[in-house]
């Protein structure tokens, strides 16, 4: 979009909203009661943005610094974070949220700093355990007597599947990509014959569908399913807090999503190649996607789990050969008993609550 | 099991390896193995009504369900339901500007310098004990005249079919809001645990179409598990419901145990009931996976019921198929049942690509209303059949009878609605001798809207949800119960 500050247009008031009776004219402010408008400023988009960022404008590194806290934390100090106003909610540590706006504009607006000061913090590295103590005490952690724990966001969870089986493409920037979508999306919607390019729907090829869910294609008028099923906004408006629910429809596209089946498959395939011993094989499936070792119990559940599908797949080759033949990555040589026991293994993990839990 | 309740109340944290595992093969098991064995468990039986969480039913509700066959691009009421000869008298002579009154128009006619005024080509005649005027596209549906009540006198602020259709399903022409059917879903709740409470269902005639947008299913800022499910035609009804190939359903079952045990070792250590929360619906999930194929199975429908339906029926993605099955779902307790037909844009080529649409859809929308009437569903049923707006009686572009369209025009259409507590054989408003503006009972989407939720049993000024400081409702701050609309 190109924007040009030249030649503004006049404003009106409208009579009753009706677009052809326009009344009085009116000019472009900020509202005094936050912070008035400097005399030295112009009156366009530079002004405005010199008057946002201004030190002295007490609502934008707090609304900021909130936002970030919200993000790691699962919860603003603030919880509507999109409301500051009389409407929204006060914050639970008023003197925190100062402090640390204060530090994020004297530290020049770093956002990495901001966010190693919080994560460093002794608050955000406390363990997530809820005891019975805790749940009568804070049962919303409000004093964050806790970590917190919190489904993470459908990006996050196409991300995090995409990074621990290794598939992930680090490439930043450049235009949008078409991962996997379930075929005929597009066109059951679409106003019928050949509408241009949001006709059809046409998935990428190769490393493209491997990129960071920021660079999926956006249809606004039917964005990607296995972003709105994990509560993804549609972008017709704008959403600062999302919704975290926990649906039947989030475990079925966890089950079945190609995207997922064939990080599952890449990721056992690797190991097969690697390892020999099934302990060995499904301890490092279970410490690629959870980043920690399995408990005793864990291990010996899965352990058995794989050897029983080995078991089942070993009776029926053929469907070994169907489940592994998931997604077009490149397939190598392992053995497909073994590869499909130990991907069946991996979904098990990739479905578990822990997986798509920050904690 | 009550020395498991005991123990739990004693440490409801500290379960043991060996108790959480019996419970899981008691619990989970034999939950997902009777729901197999007897499907319906899950189903609603007559008595049960949703809990009356928000105060609700505010009164006795008349209807339970909705089936909302959404005509979209907005099918003229002329070649429909609102008959004016006058138009054949003065074909071609220019609309009155005492009738017009200066009204915005849409960009594709308002550089126009006539309006000549157009008949439709397609006959009309009277139907019923209630005289009902239908047009000959729609042979069908002027065979159940008296089991329908026609309203005449619709009207809405919108000109464009964005913010119309927007305005119909979610009561604002503004993105954003909850659409009706997740209200309901709030309002409401569920009278199933196999499928969502609110299903779309889509198809599209070979006319000019415009756009769905997965918007009109949202559910705004209510909480998403209230927002519409599209069921698809096909092999994936709903997405992602097939397992991959290679998997059997023993296999499936296996991994979901498997699952369910480390979710379950993980709540024991976190203490998080979201955990449990996600066993439950991975439950549900399973439990689609073999309910949604049976309800949208119509292979063992029987002949006669194809027969009232027409052959298309047997097609999926059709309207028919849809029309079919979503009495198969309003059977199975799904609350809010969407249809939407693309195609009713009607700008040029009026006569032929109506009579198209009108085949697609009529026979089917008839059958439905007869087929809930046989089964005794039509008394708590409501269905509803229009489009989002009118379109004007003066032909869009050069005057030519054999050729001509209609631009759109929101002051004045019509719908029909059946069963649910309205009236049957009723017909409402009244539109000027041109069919132009309304002047007689109008009825507002507001009103509208009022009324529906008012069959359902609830008072649209008491079902709100506050977000961003106020409290909202399907009908915002209008909207009047249109009280000679029901039974």
């Amino acid at each position: 979009m190109v924007m040009n500050d030249s030649a503004p247009r006049d404003t009106f008031v409208l009579n009753r909203g009706e677009y052809d009776q326009p009344t009085d004219t009116v000019y472009a402010g900020t509202p005094a009661s936050i912070y008035d408008f400097p005399d030295g400023l112009h009156k366009n988009r530079l002004g405005l943005a010199k008057w946002v960022t201004d030190t002295k404008n007490p609502l934008t590194a707090r609304v900021f610094v909130n936002r970030i806290w919200g993000m790691v934390f699962g919860r603003g100090l603030v919880e509507t974070a999109e409301d500051f106003g009389v409407q929204g909610s006060l914050p639970t540590h008023p003197e925190l949220l100062d402090w640390l706006a204060v530090d994020f504009m004297e530290h020049d607006w770093d956002i990495k700093y901001l966010l190693r000061k919080i994560m460093l913090s002794a608050t955000y590295q406390q363990s997530s355990e809820l005891t019975p103590e805790l749940k009568i005490a804070d049962s919303e952690n409000k004093l964050l007597a806790r970590a917190p724990r919190f489904r993470m966001s459908g990006e996050m969870i196409r991300d995090y599947i995409l990074a621990s089986s290794g598939l992930l493409n680090r490439e930043i920037g450049g235009p949008s990509v078409k991962p996997y979508q379930p075929a005929g999306l597009w066109e059951e919607t679409n106003a019928g014959g050949n509408r241009g390019t949001l006709t059809k729907y046409i998935p990428d090829e190769g490393d493209k569908l491997y990129r960071r869910s920021l660079y999926t294609f956006w249809k606004r008028t039917l964005p990607p399913a296995s972003m709105t099923i994990f509560d993804a906004p549609t972008r017709d408006f704008c959403e600062v807090r999302r919704q975290k629910t926990n649906t039947p429809l989030q475990a079925l596209a966890l089950q079945n999503d190609v995207q997922v089946l064939e990080a599952a498959r890449v990721l056992s395939q690797q190991i097969v190649a690697e390892k020999d011993s099934p302990k060995d094989m499904v301890n490092d499936v279970f410490k690629s996607i959870l980043v920690r070792s399995p408990s005793i119990d864990e291990l010996e559940l899965l352990e058995s789990y794989y050897s029983n599908a080995w078991e089942e797949f070993n009776q029926n080759k053929e469907n070994a050969e169907k489940l592994i033949a998931q997604g077009s990555y490149l397939q190598n040589e392992s053995d497909p008993v073994k590869t499909a026991a130990l991907m069946l293994t991996a979904q098990v993990i990739y479905n578990l609550d822990e997986t798509i839990t920050k904690e | 099991m009550m020395e498991e309740d005991k123990i739990k109340s004693e440490n409801p944290l500290k379960v043991n390896r060996r108790h959480f595992f019996s419970q899981l093969s008691v619990g989970i098991g034999s939950l997902a193995l009777g729901s197999l064995l007897i499907p319906d468990l899950f189903k609603n039986s007559a008595g049960q009504i949703a809990q009356p969480t928000l105060g609700i039913p505010h009164f006795a509700p008349k209807a339970k369900r909705v089936i909302y066959l959404f005509q979209a691009g907005a099918p003229s009421q002329f070649e429909t339901f609102d008959y004016k000869p006058i138009l054949r008298e003065r074909m071609g002579q220019d609309l009155p500007e005492s009738i017009r009154k200066g009204q915005r128009l849409t960009n594709m006619t308002a550089n126009q310098d006539k309006f000549p005024l157009m008949p439709p080509k397609v006959g009309f005649q009277q139907h019923g004990e209630s005289r009902t005027w239908i047009s000959d596209f729609f042979p069908h549906i002027a065979k159940i005249a008296d089991e329908i009540t026609v309203v005449r006198s619709m009207h809405t602020e919108a000109i464009n079919h964005d913010p119309a259709i927007t305005f119909f399903q979610t009561g604002s022409q503004i993105s954003g809001r909850p659409s009706m059917g997740s209200w309901l879903s709030y309002g409401l709740g569920s009278e199933n645990k196999n499928l969502p409470s609110f299903v779309v269902l889509t198809s599209r005639g070979k006319g000019n179409s415009q756009g769905l947008y997965s918007k009109l299913w949202s559910s705004g800022f209510l909480d998403s598990k209230h927002q519409g499910v599209l069921l698809r035609s096909g092999k994936d009804p709903v997405l992602y419901l097939n397992d991959p190939e290679g998997i059997s359903r023993s296999d499936k079952r296996h991994l979901l145990d498997q699952v369910s045990s480390l979710n379950k070792l993980h709540h024991v250590e976190t203490g998080d009931d979201e955990i449990e929360s996600r066993i439950a619906q991975y439950e549900m999930a399973y439990r689609m996976q073999m309910s949604v194929p049976d309800v949208m199975d119509v292979s063992k429908e029987p002949e006669s019921i194809i027969k009232l339906y027409g052959e298309d029926c047997q097609v999926p993605g059709t309207y028919a198929a849809n029309a079919l099955q979503a009495r198969r779902l309003a059977e199975n307790g799904v609350r809010f049942i969407q249809l939407y037909h693309q195609g009713w844009d009607q700008h040029g080529n009026l006569h032929d690509e109506m009579e198209g649409q009108a085949k697609d859809v009529d026979q089917a929308s008839a059958a439905l209303v007869m087929d809930l009437k046989q089964r005794g569903m039509l008394e708590d049923t409501l269905v509803i059949w229009g489009g989002e707006f009118g379109r004007g009686n003066y032909c869009q572009g050069k005057f030519d009878p054999n050729n001509y369209g209609r631009d759109h025009h929101p002051r004045a259409f019509s719908i029909w609605m059946a069963g649910g507590g309205i009236k049957p054989g009723l017909n409402y408003g009244q539109t000027d001798e041109f069919g132009y503006n309304v002047v007689e009972n109008p009825v507002h989407i507001n009103d509208f809207h009022a009324t529906l939720m008012h069959t359902l049993g609830l008072d649209h000024e008491q079902l709100t949800y506050k977000y961003q400081g106020r409290r909202f409702r399907l009908t915002d701050v209008a909207g009047n119960v249109i009280k000679d609309l029901l039974a």
